[in-house]
């Protein structure tokens, strides 16, 4: 109790250290809390929501209709004790009014959905949907198509060749999955109205789901995995059907959700780290204070433990307040979540702060202190009661044992450190090349910074007296000066890099180096429509391009070996093996499209290939989809189109850039292969005046019901939308780490100048002008702040070149007005709170100094 | 025997000069009661001595031994807890904590070592330095003189077997150093305290039974006729 009692007594009198260590800190966590109070409650919502996301226990899908054969193995793995809903969804253009529009049919039974109901403004039933030809959509999606006002109900719209009328509003949106991610909004209409649309067409993106809902003691995982094997050992080598339980959802969901948790996870992770550095910096300056105090109470009797236990329970309780306040900080925080991500998550998530949640704050708060703080608690061992009659202080005599403890105190704030960040991100690999990522950062600015301040010896040597002072204080206080150069620079790197790489990202997506990006992408155009479709072209404003043939078939052999067993054995990763596929599109094309280049092998033949001779194809693969199936050069494959096997060989592998928009597809055949195959067409359309594009896409559909016209424009606004709210709440989080560090420089210029004051004092004393004593600290504080920033920005160049290269191959460009910007206020802000952090020093009398000489 | 040094050897390396001798085979010994002042110029080693004596330091070679028990030979812990017990300091500088009152100042030492009846105790310490009214403020809020009192009845509060002085009144104006002289003698004759303490004053150094000069890392005995005889041997 003694210690307790002593220590919250030093709490109270040292207010200042206090507040700015709770500040910190509290900075620090509130971010990582906030962040991992979000996705904590993003995982709960999807956990407690996965069977109304799924509407089922479990679903078989596949590209083509259920056959009978396939309907009798389902009854005998899965028995007759469920009930089944039937589901058939595409993407297909819808006309209502003046206006056409890509959208996602969901052509449901009266079953659907087997969990979770749907609420219709009106409280229509879904059979009145299956009697008569009408639809169900949201007022979202009304709008979207240009319906805009309440009485648009019984509006006509157009689906294929048959008119619909809107039966129904939904008052709560059914689909509660992420739905921004969706390439088109979806309307339900009844399954027996699909006839008579002439969608259905020979090579349409069509998904047949049959939905299963089991009684309550039903193991689904252990009947979803046996009707797996039943597929697998009546169709071996062949993916005949889709099949996916919640467990397989929620994988899917996590995924995405991880991606924007762990991303701002790992930018509150550098916040976490900025304040750990301020706050035992704060702490080191505090302990020097407390140095004799502690000497004092050794020399009355107090042993090392129990100083230890002193300070630990100083460090306890406030990283407890910060804790607590970090936890109400993030309160208010969380809310703003769903707001930056509106369409990204779930409408109805239920934000909550979860025990888990304030266990881990607290955590932080307290242990996690603790571990920040343990390098500084080994100079507890230097302190020895002898300094009160020799007049020396611990941080003189440092022998080779103490630093050994030094070292050694370092590792349990790394090792967490590393742990955090695998916590943050999600995942053990990203979590390491973080670290990695952020270590190399780290080493090469204190690198700059020690380089830097170590010529300040040099820079000291001028006759001007400001210089000298300023200059002389940064080496000869070096690691003061180097956490905060530190520190500042890390947050200065973090905010120019947000940017930097969005910029990439936003030109690769708007306009990619040396592409056209068209207008619109087209889907879905029958063989029999190929003539009149270029024809239409001809008298429309617009060029019609890369017309492209798609046929599917399946990837049967690879060297004579099974396709799938091949991909088993070198998958490491269960959880993906759904990703693998056996079914893809393949095409022909005499030449490659612009956004196509070989990077391996030589073009294929232009003659066309010879079903007499005896010599195998040649195929070009595009190069990460050769990566990810492990094809090289001169590999065998073996495939099966429209029941018939053939067998090409590798020729070259391909880069794509997706981005491009155009019709590209992983794997491309010698021409006369697929020629006679059946087939559909892709294609693009660009140069269409903005004032045009409604009108010729409402032409399309009106001339070509079937084909479903993508508006790459739009496609692009979308996800230009959601990098800018990813980057908006990245961004928000860097602000965050600048405002960590620039509470690190209000905590590291107070305790400088306090450190300094006896110097001030003298130099009034000497005849230096209040104005000059001034400039010292602006110019000290100054340098520090503009070297930052600039090493910061340089290396975020560094960073932001490499990650332009590695992940959106594209070329990198500098956004020199922020950089200047960064550059600028970095440094002001630095020069200004320094200068508000000592100007009580500053203007403290020169009296002082015989006070504190006595 | 209260203490007993026995060829205490203690020097220090210096980076530019070597090896320094501070202390060299120092012996000597005090009884219960008696007083003892070491006097010598700055840099002869008296604070050294001091710190020796403290438990503060170790010495090269030699031993001290304190009511029978060889302080060099303990455990940092158990040398924390019996200095706390046996020996009390008193320095030139105070030393107090300052976010503690007079009163928690003098109880602190008692607390740490989980003693009985400690507000009784300070009580009556309070009362024997005269600062009963003074009682709550703190060390910002007392005088030098109030300050060095509060440290002297820190240290003498645990009833230690010996009591060590640096420079008690180097930081006392000349009056105020008087009293605190005065205080001090009064109290260890009281309490029948054993005092080291270590002072460049002589006027401070005659008010003891012995004075010690120390000169070139050897201990001698001050101006013998004035002051009674301290077991003194020197080597």
């Amino acid at each position: 109790m003694l210690w307790i009692r002593l220590g919250l007594k030093e709490l109270i009198k040292n207010r200042g250290f206090a507040l700015f260590f709770i500040l910190n800190l509290t900075l620090g966590l509130a971010g990582f809390i906030a962040i991992h109070s979000f996705g904590r409650s993003l995982n709960h919502h999807l956990d407690d929501n996965l069977k109304n996301i799924l509407t089922a226990d479990l679903v078989v899908s596949s590209n083509s209709a259920l056959e009978q054969k396939d309907l009798g193995l389902i009854n005998t793995a899965l028995g007759t004790k469920n009930r089944q809903a039937r589901l058939i969804s595409f993407y297909t253009m819808v006309r209502a009014g003046q206006n056409a529009r890509l959208i996602r049919v969901m052509a449901i039974d009266n079953a659907y959905p087997l969990y979770g109901k749907f609420s219709l403004e009106k409280g229509s039933a879904i059979e009145s949907i299956q009697k008569a030809p009408g639809v169900f959509m949201t007022r979202d999606t009304a709008y979207v198509l240009g319906l805009r006002k309440k009485a648009d109900k019984n509006f006509p719209i157009e689906l294929g060749s048959k008119t619909f009328y809107i039966a129904d509003f939904f008052g709560d949106d059914p689909d509660t999955s992420l739905t921004a991610v969706e390439l088109a909004p979806k309307i339900y209409m009844g399954i027996d109205q699909l006839s008579g649309t002439g969608l259905i067409q020979f090579g349409s993106q069509i998904r047949y789901s049959r939905y299963f809902r089991f009684e309550p003691d039903a193991d689904v995982p252990v009947l979803a995995n046996t009707l797996r094997q039943k597929f697998a050992k009546a169709f071996p080598g062949q993916k005949r059907v889709n099949i996916y339980d919640s467990r397989d959802v929620n994988r899917s969901l996590d995924r995405l959700t991880g991606y924007f948790t762990g991303y701002m996870g790992l930018v509150s992770v550098v916040t976490l780290f900025l304040a750990g550095i301020a706050t035992a910096y704060l702490f080191r300056g505090y302990l020097n204070l407390k140095q004799q105090e502690m000497a004092v109470l050794m020399s009355i009797g107090a042993k090392h433990r129990e100083i230890w236990l002193y300070l630990s329970i100083q460090l306890i309780v406030l990283g407890l307040i910060a804790s607590i306040l970090s936890i109400i900080v993030s309160l208010a925080l969380v809310p703003a979540f769903p707001i930056i991500f509106q369409g990204l998550i779930p409408d109805q998530i239920n934000l909550t702060t979860d025990p888990a949640t304030i266990i881990l704050a607290l955590g932080l708060g307290t242990i996690g202190s603790m571990i920040f703080c343990l390098p500084v608690f080994v100079r507890l061992f230097a302190i020895k009661p002898l300094m009160l009659l020799r007049g020396t202080s611990a941080s003189i005599k440092r022998n080779t044992q103490q630093s050994v403890r030094l070292i050694a105190s370092i590792i349990p704030g790394l090792a967490a450190f590393l742990l955090i960040s695998i916590f943050a991100a999600g995942s053990m690999k990203n979590g390491i090349i973080f670290v990695a990522g952020f270590a190399i950062a780290l080493a090469f600015l204190s690198l700059i910074g020690w380089l830097l301040l170590s010529a300040c010896r040099r820079i000291s040597r001028t006759r001007i007296i400001v210089a000298k002072i300023a200059f002389r204080n940064l080496f000869r206080n070096k690691w003061a000066s180097l956490s905060c150069f530190v520190t500042i620079a890390m947050g200065a790197f973090l905010i120019s890099l947000i940017p930097q790489v969005q910029q990439g990202l936003q030109n690769e997506i708007i306009r990619p180096e040396g592409l056209k990006i068209p207008i619109f992408f087209l889907v879905d155009i029958q063989d029999e429509q190929k003539a009149p479709f270029i024809e239409f072209m001809q008298n429309q404003q617009g060029e019609l391009a890369n017309l492209s043939p798609m046929i599917r078939g399946r990837i049967t052999t690879k060297n004579q070996q099974p396709f799938r067993k091949k991909i088993q054995q070198s998958d490491d990763r269960p959880r993906r093996r759904e990703g693998h596929r056996l079914e893809f599109n393949f095409s022909y094309r005499k030449d490659l499209d612009v956004s196509e280049t070989i990077v391996q092998g030589d073009p294929l033949s232009t003659t066309p290939w010879n079903f007499e001779s005896n010599r195998p194809f040649e195929i070009s693969v595009e190069q990460s989809f050769a990566e990810r199936y492990n094809i090289q050069i001169d590999d065998f494959l073996g495939f099966e189109i429209q029941g018939l096997p053939f067998e090409g060989q590798v020729k070259n592998l391909r880069k794509i850039r997706w981005n491009s928009f155009q019709p590209n597809f992983f794997l491309l055949f010698q021409d006369g292969v697929l020629n006679d195959a059946p087939k559909t067409f892709l294609a693009a359309i660009s140069n269409v005046p903005l004032s045009k594009r409604q009108d010729l896409k409402n032409r399309i559909v009106d001339v070509f019901p079937n084909v479903s016209v993508i508006d790459v424009t739009q496609m692009a606004g979308t996800l230009l939308g959601i990098t800018n709210k990813l980057s908006l709440s990245i961004r928000f989080m860097a602000w965050l780490a600048i405002a960590a560090g620039l509470t690190s420089i209000f905590s590291i210029a107070r305790h400088e100048a306090w450190k300094n004051e006896n110097q001030i004092n003298l130099l009034k004393i000497l005849g230096s002008k209040f104005s000059e004593i001034q400039a010292i600290t602006l110019l000290e504080f100054g340098f520090v702040g503009f070297t930052s920033a600039l090493f910061a920005i340089l290396l975020s160049y560094a960073f932001s070149w490499a990650v332009s290269w590695y992940f959106f191959d594209s070329l990198w460009q500098i956004n020199l007005t922020l950089s200047l910007l960064i550059l600028f206020l970095t440094t002001a802000i630095c020069m200004l709170t320094a200068l508000t952090a000592s100007r009580k020093v500053m203007k403290s009398k020169p009296i002082r100094l015989l006070e504190n000489t006595n | 025997m209260i203490l007993e040094l026995k060829n205490i050897c203690k020097s220090f390396h210096q980076p530019r000069s070597g090896k320094i001798e501070v202390l060299n085979q120092i012996n000597f010994s005090l009884g219960a009661g008696e007083t003892t002042a070491v006097t010598g110029q700055s840099g002869s080693g008296k604070t050294t001595l001091l710190s020796l004596i403290a438990g503060l330091d170790n010495p090269d070679t030699g031993q001290i031994l304190l009511q029978g028990e060889d302080l060099c030979s303990m455990t940092e812990d158990r040398l924390s807890r019996y200095r706390a017990m046996k020996i009390g300091i008193i320095f030139q500088q105070f030393h107090l904590m300052p976010h503690l009152s007079a009163r928690e100042n003098i109880s602190l030492p008692l607390e740490i070592l989980k003693q009985q009846h400690i507000p009784d105790r300070v009580d009556d310490m309070l009362t024997s330095i005269g600062l009963q009214d003074r009682q709550h403020h703190l060390p910002g809020q007392l005088s030098g003189g109030e300050c060095q009192r509060v440290a002297i009845a820190r240290a003498l509060i645990i009833k230690p077997a010996l009591l060590l002085a640096d420079e008690p009144t180097g930081n006392l104006d000349i009056k105020t150093g008087e009293k605190i002289t005065r205080l001090l003698f009064d109290l260890v004759e009281k309490e029948n305290k054993t005092l080291i303490l270590v002072t460049h004053n002589p006027d401070l150094a005659s008010q003891c039974r012995t004075t010690l000069k120390l000169k070139q890392g050897r201990l001698k005995q001050d101006n013998p006729a004035q002051n009674n005889p301290a077991r003194e041997n020197p080597a």
